[in-house]
Formats: structure tokens, sequence, C-alpha cells
């Protein structure tokens, strides 16, 4: 059995983002409710969230823009940029506490004092760009992630996997023309989904031009129609690179029973998903691979979809 | 909607004595694939593609005594030897809709702009077009599309935006295929939000049919019997 740190903190429920928001602090608490009936809790390492410095945050972002996210918390409005983006006086914290968490597990993992690691934080990350909160992201947590590999562990080649329903437009755009972090995803075709971004021709530019890689899926595909893309694009693609550390923008919102898309895979489509990011982090890259969560709204299904996530992390399938 | 705004100003454009040669190099310095030809008070007279460059430039189907000749013939040549004169242009206040319907009626790709005295102003080109036509869709900007079945009468338009700004999500733009179904045009709000879950629903809610996205088309026309 693998050695697992969960990432979780009371205080990521704090972030309110008001009625009618899919994007609800009652995913993590129907989330923890399933780890704990599942009863996976003592399995796991857990890490509580931390309040990141800032330094790390401006590693992607504009200072513009954390100074713009504190002004608007502290002024108390209710949304930052965009509708999309609501919020509350927490809200900033949470999200410092949010980049604190995983860069916590990111650290423990690389001190070997975990195997992996999942992220159960708000808010979410991959939309955000360097100078603007997009789609219910202000902080692009997994980028800062990558780049702390890079800064304080000396890490030369950063994996990303990013299975979001959605394009994670701010990741790609942070590492756009950087050959050290790849970042792949799949999504919903960006004609028929938010942002928009991620189509097939978007490969990176100038020095990053093919560490770029997206996966568009049409509306309706399923669990046969994401395996057969994987193993076309990602395998091949992760063979070439050699990524040292895979991390993972974990977004369960192209389950068939998640309205945030029209794409239709199962449960178990998800664990075949993760089991295959297993696979290629232990050939690659030690078995270090954190998860993080993004997107992911059905709370009747988050439970399940979680702890078979959790499940095969703490035990990595035998390929040896 | 006028092409004077939309044109591009800075057009390349060639003499009637220039060289074959020395027009190629232009076009492919500039990846163009239409050169104006003008005289010398830049009056359009004619217009050169590239496809007239090559037809005018056989190579590889040549006896080797044409091959041998084949310099010489070229170096006579000129732009003014090859040219159409027919040239279809546009000015700069038709619109973009005349150069649109223009563009689909001709096989050309490119329209030189010339003012009243026949002057060479500019050239709009497909891919101006199309520039034009990604703004309107609003693309370039964060959203996401919608697809509704809607009744073709009138309110019907005002239903969908009320329901849509009551949410308080602002539009990228809204596209109406109007060759559908009787009596039935397909609605395309780009709303520009991620947050779009709950307006689906409520248009639902409100009658309208929401269609699956393998099922959109822009130019789908009416059955015939």
């Amino acid at each position: 059995m693998k050695r697992t740190g969960l990432v979780f903190d009371d205080r990521y429920l704090l972030h309110d983002t008001g009625p009618d928001h899919p994007e609800t602090s009652e995913r993590l608490k129907v989330i923890f409710a399933g780890i704990e009936a599942a009863g996976l809790l003592p399995k796991l390492v857990l890490i509580p969230g931390r309040r990141v410095e800032e330094k790390w945050i401006r590693t992607v972002h504009a200072e513009g823009h954390i100074r713009r996210f504190e002004e608007a918390c502290a002024c108390g409005y209710a949304e930052y940029g965009h509708p999309d983006n609501r919020m509350c006086g927490e809200s900033f914290d949470t999200a410092l506490l949010a980049v604190g968490g995983v860069l916590q597990a990111t650290q423990m993992v690389m001190e070997g004092k975990l195997d992996n690691a999942f992220c159960a934080v708000r808010p979410p990350g991959h939309h955000a760009e360097p100078n603007r909160a997009m789609g219910f992201c202000y902080f692009n947590n997994i980028a800062i992630a990558a780049r702390y590999l890079q800064m304080q562990w000396g890490i030369a080649r950063v994996g990303i996997v990013d299975f979001d329903v959605h394009h994670g437009n701010g990741t790609q755009a942070i590492f756009d023309g950087d050959p050290t972090v790849f970042y792949y995803s799949i999504h919903e075709h960006p004609t028929f989904a938010y942002p928009g971004t991620g189509r097939e021709f978007e490969r990176g530019s100038a020095l990053g031009i093919g560490y770029t890689l997206n996966t568009p899926m049409l509306p309706g595909q399923g669990d046969q129609d994401y395996q057969e893309a994987l193993e076309r694009d990602l395998v091949p693609a992760f063979d070439v690179f050699k990524p040292e550390v895979i991390l993972v923008s974990a977004g369960f919102d192209a389950h068939a029973d998640d309205d945030m898309s029209y794409m239709n895979v199962s449960t178990e489509g998800f664990s075949w998903i993760m089991r295959l990011l297993m696979e290629l982090a232990d050939k690659y890259a030690k078995g270090r691979i954190i998860s993080i969560l993004e997107g992911g709204y059905c709370l009747q299904r988050l439970p399940e979809l979680i702890v078979n996530h959790l499940k095969i992390l703490l035990q990595a399938p035998d390929n040896h | 909607m006028f092409i004077e705004k939309s044109m591009t100003r800075s057009v390349i454009s060639v003499g009637p004595d220039a060289g074959l040669l020395e027009a190629r190099e232009l076009m492919n310095r500039h990846r163009i694939h239409q050169l104006p030809v003008v005289d010398r008070d830049n009056t359009l007279i004619g217009i050169v593609t590239d496809r007239d460059l090559l037809r005018a430039m056989p190579s590889g189907l040549l006896t080797e005594a044409e091959a041998q000749r084949e310099p010489e013939r070229l170096a006579q040549l000129t732009i003014g030897d090859i040219m159409s004169r027919n040239v279809i242009t546009v000015s700069p206040m038709h619109t973009l809709e005349d150069a649109l319907l223009l563009m689909e009626r001709t096989p050309v790709g490119a329209f030189p702009v010339v003012d009243q005295q026949g002057k060479l102003i500019g050239i709009i080109s497909v891919r101006d077009l199309m520039r034009a036509f990604i703004n309107v869709l609003g693309i370039h900007e964060p959203g996401t599309l919608l697809c509704i079945l809607a009744e073709d009468k009138l309110g019907t338009m005002k239903r969908i935006v009320d329901a849509i700004s009551e949410e308080r999500i602002a539009f990228g733009s809204v596209l109406v295929a109007r060759h559908w179904e009787e009596g039935k045009r397909a609605v395309f709000p780009y709303l520009l939000s991620s947050n779009v879950a709950h307006v689906k629903r409520k248009l639902e809610k409100l009658g309208f049919q929401l269609l699956n996205p393998m099922d959109w088309y822009l130019d789908r026309l009416p059955k015939k019997d």
C-alpha cells in the first residue's frame, strides 16, 4: 500500500459562492463524508491547509492580480472580475490556504514522506490566468505547484494531466512557451464547452511548441472514447517527455450525471483514467503524483468518485 | 460594416512592367496570393494570382529544348502580359455583407478596393472577412454556447434574452440559424460565463427545447417533399 496524503481543511468551506452557484462548499462536505464512510481516513495522512507565502503566488500571478483580489475581498465585494467568480470576505484567505495545502503535499512527496497525495481544496485553479480570475478560479494551484517543483526541488520535467471537462486555459497560458512543463488536457470540445480554448492545434508557442497537447472530446462521448484518446495522445507524449513528477488537475465534471457537460464518463471510467496515470507515474516519476481537485459538481457522485480516486492512489496496480 | 474599416490598407501591388520572378518573389515574401497591378498613378489596371504565375511558368512538362529557351522566354514576359484585366473590385463604402455575398458567387479570394477615381486603396480578403466573423461570434472571449430550438414567432427572442439577462449573464453573441424545421429557428446564444447549468434548467422550465450539441447545425435546410 502506498503512503497517500489527503489535503483537507474545514477552512476550505469558508469560501462562500452564494446561491445558484455550482462551486459550493457542499462539494467538499460530501467528499469528506464519503471518505469517512468508506473507512479511508485511518489509511491516509491528513494534511491541513497552510497559508502560502505570497512569493510562491508571484511565480505565476501578477502582483496586481493578487492585490486586486485581496482588496475586492477586503471591501466585501460579491464577485471578483466577473460574475462567475463570486466570493465572500474569506475567499482570499481560503485561496491562499488552498495553494499552501497543495505545496505542503508536494513538499511531503518530494521529501519522501509520502508516495502521492490528493488535495481536496477550494477554490479550484486551472482557469486562473496570470492576471485574472476566471471560471471560479483565483489562483492557479497546479501551476504554482509546478513552479515550486522547479524552483525548490530542481525538477526539470513536470507533467501536468488535466482531465477536468473544461480546458485549463490558465495552466496552458502559463506554460505555453515552457518546454519544462508538459501540459496535457482532455476535455469537452471547446465549441460546446467553456471556456472555448483547448483546440487540437494549440500546441504551445516559441520554445514550448510541442509541450502542450489538447484532446477535445465530442459531446456524448464516454469511457471507451476517453480510453482510446488517452492511449493515443497522452501515453506516447509522456513516453517521450518522461515527466519526473506528475501533477493532476482532477475534475470530475465529465461524469454522465454532472450537468456541467454533455460528456458520458462513468464512475468506473474515472477509475480507469486514474489507474493509467498511476502507471505513468510509476514508469517515469518514481510514483510521484499529486492530484488536485478542480471541478466536479454532481453532489451525488462526488463521494464515490473521490473514494475510488483515493483507493487507486493508496494501492498502485502492480504492473512490474 | 463598411469595407473601409476591415480592409488591409497597406496593400502590396506591382507595376505592369514588372517581371514574373519579381512578382513571385513579392508574393512569397509577403505570403499573399493576389497581387493587384497598378499604373504610375496607382490606378488599378489588373490583378495576378499565384495561379496565374504558375501557369505562366511551366517547369516539369517541358522538353529539353524548350527548357533551354525557358529563361529567355520568361525574361521577356511581364506582369502586364499575364494579368487579368477584368478585375472584380469593391468600393470602400461597400459593406462586409456585399463582400461575403460576392465571394460566395465568384471564385475569388480577395477583392481590390478602389476609390471613385479607380485608384487602389486597399484589399479585402477571405481572411479579413473571417476575422470579422470571429469577432462577431465573440469566441475570443471565454464563454459557453447554447442551442435553443425556438418557435419562429414574435417575442421568442425577447423571452430567451430576458431569461438569460435576469441571471446576470452577459452575451458574447446570439446567432440565429434561419433555415431549420418548419416554423422553428435554432438560436445560439454565446454566454460569457461558465456558470450556465441553472440558466439551462430555467430555459427548459420556460418550455424551450435545448438541442443536444451533436444535432447542432448552422445551415440545416428545410426538408423538401
